[in-house]
């Protein structure tokens, strides 16, 4: 956090001098190094902040920061298909989503992550009951119950069940558990995390839910209405339009 | 302490309650909805007052209860017609006093309230159905549990009670309101459950149940992971095609049942990091080696149950230091699953026997010692000097691993 409040984005100007003392073979190899580092850090589904991104990785190169990360992001999109992505303009927090469109059925390659499994059933509970669960409501918790995985006990596939929801998925921004002031006892409500604003179509889950109810999503009314508003309105904004 | 309800919209009441004030106030807008049951009809006239006759028998003051604009409705089915000064309930001072200093019925009390609370927060759902009064219910217990309430404790419980239960009131009345379908929490549970492909056993039919009996198959969450990638957009994950090493663990293998109860729930929790920390083949040689060892250790004490065997003798293997750290290793197993045990002679000397059949018992009330034994090669000699060993009781294996 230190480096980063002392860590001024360089004016385009400074960007343009920097450029030009470097040969061109520099700026792509800085570059390839960010891709590098993005793409391993992806691997735990972690973001990543501009502090470590500059201390560990750009170094000496801070004076042409902007240059790299707009690079960076042409390569993630028109190498691998992935788009970079601002979850916290404030903290300077990236994440790499997929840019090309859901599939319709699973990849029949791919090992598939049972956590996601769980994660989706978390998700469309808070989604389907407007955005917000408080925890000492105890529908989440519930709902894991039934479906046989207790947060009390250590679960076969899942292990500490409590850590990975209000932990790793917290810290992967899938959720987030944040403390409702003013309550005592200290109670906690869920909300989907950045990152699941920027990943996850509401469209599709409240799709799942017709298939599984045997329904049209638009009786959810209100549900559809969120699912199908402006595109952008509640996805995070992408870091070509917010390099700040 | 400060209790204020709200409620939003259509809903009932706006109402707070300021019991270290010397007056109540409480103000309700009640509106005639038959499903709404909390806080405008039934509670507060009467605990306000009550709150005020403890004052009362505290020595407080002579505050009078407030007038209340509002409703005059009942908390019980018979309609009394009560005053807010008396608070509805004939005590004297002299009853007062015994119940007050009662610490069991106090608890009991207290125990009750607790009760109630997570009843309603652990049946939540349910409680939401419209189809039920199950809210009325607990209010109308919570009512009946007021009239024994008397110190600030058991008050603090009831309160928290009436926010839990107005927080349902609350959304039980937003459902009404809402468009749409209401989201029912407990079906798509359900329908989850069917979804990642729940075997329901045949004899299911009662429909009262909630929980579904039946076993999901082993790929239940892989079915589910699968359906939620057309829903995510997530970035598929760099690895390596060919890594240098696989970092994850081995999956556990189920351990070979041995002669013991069945595990409790510690050892059921410390199984799976034991077995991932071992590799396979490693696994069940271990275990290969401790039940011969075992073998070793009965035959040799059935020859003569009343001679008691050294441990030393037991596990020192005079030909070779290694085979005997082995042999400390594998017998502390047996000692550690209560398969066998040490004790010392009359000259302090370690001995080692078999637990009988009808002895073994594995973690139980026997109290757990625990040593750390330490040898070197230099101790390894005194010992069999000492002790004049020739031969291993324990023969080495015919494969050997060294």
């Amino acid at each position: 956090e230190d480096d980063d409040a002392t860590f001024t984005q360089p004016s385009t100007s400074q960007v343009q001098r920097g450029l030009e003392k470097l040969t061109p073979a520099q700026v792509d190899q800085k570059t390839a190094e960010v891709v590098q580092y993005f793409l391993v850090k992806d691997q735990k589904k972690m973001p990543v902040r501009r502090a470590d991104l500059v201390k560990h990785v750009v170094k000496d190169y801070r004076n042409i920061y902007p240059e790299i990360l707009k690079r960076a992001a042409r390569t993630f999109d028109q190498v691998f298909g992935l788009k970079l992505v601002e979850i916290d303009p404030k903290n300077k927090m990236y994440i790499l989503v997929n840019n090309l469109e859901t599939p319709d059925k699973a990849s029949p390659v791919s090992p598939s992550n049972p956590k996601m499994g769980l994660l989706l059933a978390i998700l469309s509970v808070i989604f389907m009951k407007g955005g917000v669960v408080r925890e000492s409501e105890y529908l989440i918790w519930n709902t894991l119950r039934k479906l046989r995985v207790d947060p009390g006990e250590k679960h076969e596939e899942f292990g500490d069940v409590r850590k990975m929801v209000t932990d790793e998925f917290v810290r992967q921004r899938y959720l987030e558990y944040v403390r409702i002031p003013h309550t005592e006892p200290i109670e906690h409500e869920f909300r989907w995390g950045q990152r699941a604003d920027a990943e996850v179509s509401k469209a599709k889950i409240l799709e799942f839910m017709g298939e599984l109810h045997e329904q049209d999503p638009k009786t959810w009314t209100q549900q559809y209405r969120q699912a199908h508003s402006l595109p952008n309105s509640s996805q995070a904004s992408t870091s070509s339009s917010s390099q700040r | 302490m400060c209790l204020w309800l709200n409620f939003e919209k259509n809903c009932v009441a706006t109402l707070g309650i300021c019991t270290n004030k010397t007056s109540s106030i409480l103000t309700t807008e009640a509106v005639n909805r038959p499903f709404l049951y909390p806080v405008s009809k039934t509670c507060f006239r009467s605990r306000t007052s009550a709150r005020v006759k403890m004052k009362r028998s505290k020595g407080g003051g002579d505050e009078e209860a407030p007038r209340h604009n509002g409703s005059a409705g009942r908390r019980k089915a018979d309609q009394q017609q009560s005053d807010g000064d008396e608070g509805g309930s004939d005590i004297g001072p002299a009853d007062l006093q015994d119940d007050d200093n009662d610490q069991g019925l106090r608890r009991e009390i207290r125990s009750k309230y607790r009760d109630l609370i997570s009843s309603v927060q652990q049946n939540r759902e349910d409680m939401l159905s419209p189809s039920n009064n199950k809210l009325t219910e607990v209010l109308e217990e919570a009512n009946k549990l007021f009239k024994d309430v008397r110190q600030a404790r058991e008050a603090a419980l009831d309160a928290q009670l009436l926010v839990v239960a107005t927080d349902l009131g609350k959304e039980k009345a937003s459902q009404l309101f809402s468009e749409g379908t209401a989201f029912d929490p407990t079906a798509f549970a359900e329908h989850l459950l069917s979804f990642m492909g729940l075997n329901r056993l045949e004899d299911d039919e009662d429909e009262q149940q909630n929980t579904a009996n039946g076993y999901l198959p082993q790929d239940a969450w892989h079915r589910l992971a699968r359906r939620a990638e057309c829903c995510f957009r997530t970035a598929p994950s760099f690895h390596y095609m060919m890594g240098s090493f696989y970092a994850e663990p081995p999956p556990p293998k189920q351990r070979i049942e041995r002669q013991r109860k069945a595990p409790s729930k510690e050892a059921k929790r410390i199984m799976p990091t034991q077995l991932k920390k071992m590799e396979e083949s490693q696994q069940e040689a271990t275990e290969k080696e401790v039940e011969r060892i075992l073998g070793y250790l009965k035959s040799y004490y059935q020859d003569d149950p009343t001679s008691p065997i050294s441990y030393y003798e037991f596990v020192i293997d005079p030909s070779s230091f290694s085979r005997t750290v082995e042999n400390i290793f594998h017998t502390s197993f047996l000692i550690r699953d209560g398969l066998a045990r040490m004790y010392l002679d009359e000259e302090k000397l370690p001995c080692i026997a078999p637990v009988e059949e009808g002895e073994v018992e594995a973690g139980g009330s026997t109290s757990r010692k625990q040593c750390i034994l330490s040898i070197s090669p230099k101790i390894w000699k005194e010992l069999i000097d000492a002790f004049d060993i020739k031969d291993s009781i324990i023969r080495p294996p015919n494969t050997q691993n060294d």
